[in-house]
């Protein structure tokens, strides 16, 4: 195992971050490294994704990362090849001492750093959507993951104003595999019509404090994420209990919501209460 | 609906009772025990004074809302109800021949319900000659304070029947939702996950316990974590709803208990209850109060 110390520069430099990935996890991250004083790189793929240009001239796009970048990172969750050639371009063209923080939701960081020759610089993010403004942000070492680099990554999530809690490297860690099982669940009970999606919302809320209801998580989330992660789950565990609902996949296949998009399929009744 | 008839003055019972006559309902309660009515009423004169010294019911609702709580150890006093609502053990036997009784002295037209959390409507109803005006009327404890209610279609239930249930809750300033009769209904089945992934989360030790509590606080916005619900709950109670809904549900996976849950019960470790669950409430209460248990 190579170990190579990373860095951020002096506080006196602007350091430079780039940021890959999906969105809105990408515009989460981006806006919040520019408003901590970073200067910010978004893949050049992504341009055109904000709401409105506005937002978006304070961003620079880049077909790659500069070469001096600080910090590399990596929110993508769905498009697993897409992933695997952001994560391994960040490894080609990052100075050795940059590190490369990628969602492992739904790709372990271990499988990652096989992906790549700078395993040593390799971490593990929890990167999901609404969770990527919260103040704590799970993080997930591989074996090959010096002290030092996890150094630098708690003071790089320390200066955005994040808490790091060090977690096992596995598929969902623990915010997203809680939420996408409430979410499943409850597209479970839509789909077996025991009640409305807004009424399981009202319940999970008002009977036991949740935030938001499980149906108000999912188009939060957005259902092809909590499907991605599911599959994920159901595949590395290989146990039934994460399959995901077959209401879920049909609409996390059509990029649809619960809330908006459900109505239009059809609602079998028996024939005597037509 | 003017007067309703609450059987079982437990807990829940008493809870429901207060909330209906505070909404200006005549209520029989009725239990066979005589102790438990006499100590129902008085913690529903002590719910109404706390209420009362916290600024939430004014002051000249007390005498009028105890009148109108008339305890009662003979089942015919039940026969002027408009509606019934049975909140004894959770023991389908006892529910079904409880059920038979209160039929033969209901009104006809009456409402029969069970603020059953675990048992099937449908079974229930298969005692009584008049099903369809059978329902489930599940209110959460404390009955009095918390909002929600979910009234439970049985297979036999009619549409006019979950509308007057519907109509109950909200005369009782509740929030009603309307649920199929099946496991669990909708918060005991839907709240599965968030024990049973935080249960697989510490067996496979991806973080623990606090740190799994406080991830889902803080990241989540959860008002409490798992671990920590699980203990208020009570840690036997939670398997053995998850066992019940499990068992229901013919074995389906995702309802499975984990073999955490059995040791906890199996060591005594209850929860909050038995001063240890997840966390350890053994130290003195001002310790507890800061937030300073220590995880097992």
């Amino acid at each position: 195992m190579t170990k190579k110390k990373s860095s951020l520069p002096a506080e006196s430099v602007r350091a430079l971050v780039f940021v890959a990935g999906e969105i809105p996890m990408v515009h989460s991250y981006a806006e919040l490294c520019a408003g901590r004083g970073y200067a910010v790189v978004i893949d050049a793929s992504l341009r055109g994704s904000f709401q409105s240009s506005a937002q978006e001239t304070q961003f620079k796009f880049a077909s790659s990362a500069p070469a001096n970048t600080s910090v590399g990172i990596d929110l993508t969750n769905m498009d697993i090849g897409r992933k695997k050639m952001n994560v391994t371009a960040l490894d080609r063209v990052l100075p050795p001492t940059a590190p490369i923080l990628t969602s492992s939701v739904t790709v372990t960081a271990s499988e990652q750093a096989t992906w790549i020759k700078g395993k040593h610089r390799l971490v593990g993010i929890g990167a999901f959507p609404t969770l990527t403004d919260r103040p704590v942000v799970e993080v997930a070492p591989t074996v090959s993951t010096p002290r030092e680099t996890l150094d630098v990554v708690a003071r790089f999530f320390g200066s955005l104003g994040k808490e790091v809690e060090l977690v096992q490297d596995r598929i969902g860690m623990v915010l997203p595999r809680i939420l996408c099982q409430l979410v499943n669940e409850s597209m479970f009970a839509v789909m077996e019509d025991i009640a409305s999606p807004s009424d399981i919302d009202t319940a999970m809320k008002l009977g036991l404090r949740h935030p938001h209801g499980p149906i108000e998580w999912g188009d939060r989330i957005g259902l092809p994420q909590v499907h991605s992660l599911l599959r994920a789950l159901e595949q590395d565990l290989g146990e039934d209990r994460y399959r995901a609902a077959p209401l879920l996949t049909q609409l996390a296949l059509n990029q649809a919501s619960t809330t908006n998009d459900m109505q239009r399929l059809p609602h079998p009744q028996p024939k005597e209460s037509q | 609906m003017k007067h309703i008839g609450i059987v079982g003055a437990g807990t829940m019972g008493a809870g429901i009772a207060q909330a209906a006559a505070l909404a200006e309902l005549e209520v029989t309660l009725y239990d066979i025990n005589t102790t438990v009515l006499r100590q129902s009423t008085e913690k529903i004169r002590t719910e109404l004074k706390q209420g009362i010294q916290k600024g939430k019911i004014p002051p000249e609702k007390l005498d009028p809302t105890l009148e109108r709580i008339k305890p009662r150890t003979s089942i015919s006093d039940l026969s002027s109800c408009d509606l019934i609502l049975e909140a004894v053990i959770e023991d389908l036997r006892v529910k079904r021949d409880l059920f038979k009784r209160i039929e033969e002295n209901a009104k006809s037209e009456a409402l029969l319900a069970s603020n059953t959390s675990s048992l099937s409507i449908t079974a229930i109803a298969s005692s009584l000659h008049r099903p369809g005006r059978f329902l489930g009327i599940h209110f959460f404890n404390p009955a009095n304070i918390m909002k929600l209610v979910e009234v439970v279609r049985g297979r036999q239930t009619s549409d006019e029947v979950v509308g007057q249930g519907a109509a109950f809750a909200k005369k009782l300033g509740k929030t009603p939702v309307v649920v199929k009769d099946t496991p669990g209904f909708i918060v005991n089945r839907l709240a599965r996950p968030f024990y049973g992934e935080a249960l697989r989360l510490l067996g496979e030790h991806v973080a623990t316990v606090e740190q799994i509590d406080r991830i889902v606080k803080t990241s989540g916005d959860f008002a409490m974590g798992p671990f920590e619900l699980m203990d208020l709950i009570g840690i036997d109670i939670n398997l053995a709803v998850t066992q019940s809904i499990y068992d229901q549900y013919f074995g389906e996976p995702r309802f499975r208990p984990h073999p955490l849950q059995q040791e906890m019960v199996d060591a005594g470790w209850l929860g909050r209850k038995s001063g240890r669950g997840f966390y350890n409430y053994s130290e003195s209460k001002n310790q507890q109060a800061s937030g300073t248990r220590k995880p097992t």
